[in-house]
């Protein structure tokens, strides 16, 4: 069986507005996915990360270059890409005129599901996104939170092998937000393919097996976190907690060109770009100026990763 | 075509149509009450019968009730889809495995099928309870005009639904079409007597074409050979009206 679950070659994808002006969302973009990983597409606003998924998903016909999902070409074949793939859309997407459960099980008739079998899952499903109390309410009488927890529960009703999530999180309380983040990594276990974006970079950092980040419709970044940290090479977060802060750290501190630095309530907070072997010096240098509670030396994060590649390849879209 | 996905979209239609009963009210007892209040009241207290050959009002008018039902519903319709779009909805559908053909197919037969129901109610009381007697021999060309006009309003409404962007655009936009074209029309009353410029409009408003094609039907009033020609214009007009709302829709 083929390796790969979806492939993207030399997509583009050119918005026209008037006449003359036209915007290229997606410009000359290839990439693949392999079945059963979790793949983040990330991107400043505006890089093009909802427009792929929009032609990924046949929402949208590319302007050229050719998407296939599962082998199925979306331009060509785009109900056979639909038969495998469950959408959470970026705008809040449920019926409103239905109750909760109803929107499961219609959701789940689309699919070809009915009858007990998918009554008793709607329920368990209802349970773990924690709509008991409302499984009977229609949804416009919900919060938009609520909305964007039936939207997403949807995607466990069926089975279908690959998933689309765009911003999924957006609207869900922390609790829910990791349960949700734990079946999506059983899901993948289970052979499941999961395509997100996500502007909450530490989502990404935490699900992603496999991530690309773009800007201005073009490829910038690939690879997994350890990967693409390589590319951002010297990059330290420094913490120290000391147990008073010392008077003449600030002097001590400026002598290694921080690029950031904040200092508050008995913590120092540091972004340095050096070697490693300052970076330590710079530790035992403060520690001789007081007592340190608590030391913590990070590599970049996907965050730093994230502002210093989109910046190099032209900012924002 | 795939049955499972025309069923899912009925599926849907049903569910939301059912639990909701301001669409019952809309799609079933709305016409009703103007078939046993209004069309009641205007035979009781005008009881004119000069330009409808001897026939009382509530028999002229059952037809504009059976068009203004057809008409209605089609309307409610393309709220449900307006909703759909401005909710989100509609474009996860897009993502569901159904062709935007089985989506707007599935919308059509699902308002036939009330449409159906509600020529039903509205013939069976208007027997029982007004004693309007239908002749049985128009039964098909009833139904036809039943499906055809539902699925044709259902078009018209579409590619309006699926083009204003705004909530109060598209509402003012369903007001002007119920003003006009069920006014403008032979729906309420015959033509014969009004004056020419308001005739000549008239004559060329689909719902004047559609409730004369239902009056046959029902009563037999109307020239077969001026039925005939209404009744091509209207096929016409659904071809142009499904072509448009395709259109529409594949813009989505």
């Amino acid at each position: 069986m083929n390796d790969t679950a979806i492939a993207v070659d030399h997509l583009v994808k050119v918005y026209r507005r008037g006449t003359h002006e036209e915007l290229r969302a997606v410009d000359d973009l290839s990439f693949t996915v392999k079945r059963g990983s979790i793949f983040g597409l990330l991107g400043p606003n505006g890089a093009g990360k909802t427009t792929t998924l929009r032609v990924l998903t046949t929402l949208a016909r590319p302007s050229s270059g050719r998407a296939t999902v599962l082998g199925h070409d979306v331009v060509t074949n785009p109900l056979d890409v639909r038969k495998h793939i469950g959408v959470v859309i970026q705008e809040q997407a449920a019926e409103l005129l239905l109750t909760v459960r109803d929107n499961l099980l219609t959701f789940a008739r689309f699919h070809g599901l009915a009858g007990p079998t998918v009554r008793r899952r709607a329920a368990e499903v209802i349970e773990r996104f924690g709509l008991d109390s409302v499984a009977e309410t229609k949804v416009q009488d919900l919060s938009g939170g609520a909305r964007r927890r039936v939207q997403v529960a949807k995607m466990f009703m069926v089975d279908v092998p690959v998933i689309f999530l765009d911003e999924f999180s957006s609207g869900m309380d922390p609790i829910l937000k990791r349960s949700v983040i734990e079946m999506l990594r059983d899901q993948a276990t289970g052979g499941r393919t999961i395509v997100l974006t996500t502007q909450v970079l530490t989502e990404a950092e935490e699900l992603c097996d496999d991530i690309l980040i773009i800007n201005k419709g073009r490829s910038i970044a690939r690879g997994d976190l350890h990967h693409l940290k390589t590319l951002v090479d010297r990059l330290y977060d420094v913490t120290l907690s000391f147990e008073h802060v010392p008077e003449d750290l600030h002097a001590s501190l400026v002598g290694f060109h921080p690029e950031e630095m904040t200092i508050g309530h008995g913590t120092v907070r540091l972004k340095l770009r050096d070697e490693e072997s300052r970076v330590l010096e710079l530790v035992s240098e403060l520690a001789r100026h007081g007592r340190l509670l608590r030391i913590e030396i990070n590599g970049a994060s996907l965050e730093d990763i994230f502002v210093e590649l989109t910046q190099k390849s032209g900012g924002r879209s | 075509m795939s049955t499972g996905a025309l069923e899912a979209v009925l599926f849907r239609e049903a569910k939301i149509r059912a639990t909701n009963w301001t669409f019952i009210f809309w799609d079933l007892l709305y016409p009703l009450g103007y078939l046993l209040v209004f069309g009641l009241g205007m035979n009781a207290s005008l009881g004119f019968t000069s330009e409808l050959n001897g026939l009382d009002y509530n028999a002229f008018f059952l037809a504009g009730v059976l068009g203004m039902a057809s008409f209605g519903i089609a309307s409610n319709t393309s709220w449900s889809f307006f909703l759909d779009r401005d909710n989100g909805i509609f474009y996860e559908m897009l993502t569901y495995p159904l062709s935007r053909s089985q989506y707007l197919v599935g919308k059509v037969l699902f308002n036939v099928g009330v449409a159906l129901v509600q020529a039903l109610l509205t013939v069976g009381l208007s027997g029982l309870l007004l004693g309007v007697q239908v002749r049985p021999s128009g039964l098909p060309l009833l139904v036809a005009a039943t499906v055809i006009g539902t699925s044709a309003w259902f078009f018209f409404y579409a590619i309006f639904a699926l083009r204003i962007r705004r909530n109060d655009t598209f509402n003012a936009v369903t007001s002007v079409f119920y003003f006009v074209f069920l006014f403008a029309s032979s729906m309420f009353y015959p033509l014969e007597p009004l004056p020419s410029t308001f005739r000549f409009v008239a004559s060329l408003n689909p719902i004047t074409w559609h409730v004369d094609v239902l009056r046959y039907a029902t009563i037999g009033v109307g020239d077969p050979r001026t039925i005939g020609i209404e009744a091509g214009g209207f096929v016409l007009f659904t071809l142009i009206a499904f072509w448009l709302a395709v259109q529409a829709l594949e813009r989505e």
